[in-house]
């Protein structure tokens, strides 16, 4: 059973972004349900309202733009996994939608909403790092770009400021030899490690490379050091920088222990699924 | 609806309209309430189980719009307009789905808890891919634990019917 | 969970000591408390913590029982309280000690803390970060306020 709550169904951002600010803390956004109703089911939340962002218009759409692709914050995660569109640009993207929980989550789980949660055991968030994504936060009059490094604060905690909405995920369309790919590891019913990798493999050497890393710590974090030990060098040098990038990135993890391994479990995996996902690449 | 159910006088309640196993329902629900109770206790339809309530092992499975929800983590509104299928639901005229027919013959379950769920996301799963491989069967269904069986019954009795059904078709 | 923290302070012993008993103002060094009441001088007081991680938000009443107190070196102190809105309950056994180190004050705690009830269920990863942040966050607020003043 769940608490009484009072049902709200704006119809545009605006007012949206108006409920959130005059309600505050007594007030949660409510797309799939997912995270969030399991939250109160279990009476770690508690909301006098929630307000039901499915009737706003244009928010679950898949749009290639040019050079950009935008990704509605209210698209299911099997919107994401069906899109043709996507499994051309991004098949990388549409594999791991594939994979998140069950088909059941994915019929009525968003992206947006799953974004939002930043529940530290999800995917989407360190592949969208690596692939330079920027989430779109809207309020009344006023949108701003939040690059995916800075979306991801800590466990449960993004950057959206509290009368905000995420409305749309922008990612740069990939270049021709650009390949991207996301390996997570786990056992129980979430993911424990996440590990995402893009780069553009060009004549003579690597170029691009992105790398970050999830689940393992309390957000999504990009290792900018290790992927210099990759970026710009031939792929054989790259090779040999390996293991040394990979003890780099399982580190950036910010690994904890618990049940899903101790920090050093942890740490070890990052750094397989980093050469895994790095040798998948360059082959 | 019951008159009798006390309100109190600011309540919330949202009109839902929709289609339940081919049949068209009225009813009203406070924002609150889970689509699980609402068939269970109020419709009286109790093939859906309560059993992780927290969408994991797919005991809950309901079709709306042909597609399979968790009933346990879905606020009974949002069925408003929509058409439901419960396992009470899929026999028509008594006569048996090929999904439940199969079940039956190729020993697809033993306590019964998990099987309403099960054929129900198989349905979804078949209405989709007629004709799956035993990998595709294995990930859509990936959802839906049975504690009983180990399975391997269950994706037999899954891929019989879907060969009956594409012979019909 | 267990946690050790040690604060080098550039203040005399003495200073550190009356600080520490100086409740007002030593309790709310601790991020998120606020309503710090003496119950018994020396022996029992009462405050709020109030800690969020996300959306999840508690609020414990809490009571501080000093256990042991060696005259400008030690206290063994115990804070337990509950939240009946979440169902959840924290204990935290709290061992502080002081010793000199040419002119500075080292401040020690050793904390064993305890979170029980649905609380947990966050996971006892992100509940262990979260203490440790509060740890870190009071032990620097002390070290701040202390030689601030001076």
């Amino acid at each position: 059973m769940l608490r009484r709550f009072r049902l709200e169904e704006p119809e545009s951002v605006a007012e949206v972004s108006e409920l959130l600010g005059r309600f505050g803390d007594s007030a949660k956004i409510y797309a799939g349900g997912t995270e969030l109703l399991l939250a109160m089911k279990e009476g770690l939340v508690r909301y006098e309202r929630l307000i039901n962002v499915k009737g706003v218009k244009g928010l679950s759409d898949v749009v290639i733009d040019n050079g950009t692709i935008r990704i509605g914050a209210l698209c299911t995660h099997r919107q994401v996994e069906t899109s043709s569109a996507l499994q051309q640009k991004l098949p990388a993207l549409v594999k791991l939608e594939q994979n998140v929980a069950n088909v059941r989550v994915r019929q009525v789980g968003t992206i947006g909403g799953n974004l939002c949660f930043a529940e530290p055991h999800a995917d989407p968030g360190t592949l969208l790092m690596a692939l330079g994504a920027k989430m779109v936060a809207e309020k009344s009059s006023f949108k701003r770009e939040i690059a995916a490094e800075e979306f991801f604060v800590d466990a449960f905690e993004t950057s959206l400021e509290a009368d905000e909405v995420l409305t749309e995920i922008r990612i740069p369309t990939p270049e021709t030899n650009s390949r991207s790919a996301y390996l997570k590891f786990g056992y129980l019913e979430r993911p424990s490690v996440g590990v995402a990798l893009a780069l553009t493999v060009n004549a003579r050497s690597i170029s691009d490379t992105k790398i970050a890393v999830g689940c393992a710590g309390p957000a999504p974090r990009r290792v900018v050091e290790a992927e210099a030990l990759l970026d710009g060098k031939s792929t054989q040098e790259a090779m040999q920088n390996l293991p040394a990038a990979a003890v780099i990135a399982g580190r950036a993890a910010e690994a904890n222990s618990d049940l899903h391994g101790s920090q050093e479990y942890k740490e070890h995996i990052v750094g397989v699924l980093l050469k895994r996902a790095f040798q998948s690449l360059v082959s | 609806m019951s008159k009798a159910m006390s309100r109190q006088h600011d309540a919330q309640f949202i009109p839902v309209s929709f289609t339940l196993n081919g049949r068209s329902q009225e009813i009203e629900v406070e924002p609150h309430e889970l689509l699980l109770d609402v068939v269970r206790d109020r419709l009286g339809l109790t093939g859906v189980k309560r059993s992780c309530d927290v969408e994991v092992c797919g005991a809950c499975t309901l079709l709306v719009d042909g597609r399979p929800v968790s009933a346990c983590t879905t606020l009974a509104f949002e069925v408003r307009g929509r058409s439901v299928l419960t396992i009470e639901g899929l026999a028509e005229n008594g006569k048996l789905h090929p999904l439940q027919q199969a079940f039956i013959e190729h020993g697809g379950f033993q306590c019964g808890f998990c099987t309403p769920g099960m054929i129900l996301a198989a349905k979804a799963l078949l209405d989709e891919m007629p004709n799956p491989t035993e990998d595709e069967l294995k990930h859509f269904m990936h959802g839906n634990l049975c504690r009983c069986t180990g399975y391997k019954k269950i994706i037999e009795s899954i891929m019989a019917a879907a060969k009956k059904m594409r012979s019909k078709a | 969970m267990q946690f050790q923290k040690e604060v080098e302070i550039s203040a005399p012993r003495e200073k550190v000591w009356q600080f520490i008993w100086d409740v007002d103002r030593f309790i709310l060094c601790v991020p998120g408390c606020k309503d710090a009441k003496t119950i018994e001088e020396g022996k029992r007081y009462t405050a709020t913590m109030v800690e969020k991680v996300g959306p999840f938000k508690v609020e414990f009443p809490t009571t501080i029982e000093v256990i042991e107190r060696e005259e400008l070196s030690r206290i063994k102190a115990q804070a337990s309280g509950a939240d009946n809105k979440i169902g959840s309950r924290m204990k935290v056994d709290l061992d502080v000690s002081l010793r000199t180190q040419d002119d500075k004050t080292i401040l020690g705690f050793v904390a064993g803390v305890d979170i029980l009830g649905k609380l947990a269920a966050l996971g006892h990863g992100i509940i262990k970060r979260k203490a440790d942040q509060v740890l870190d966050e009071f032990a620097q607020a002390v070290k701040q306020k202390l030689e601030g003043d001076s």
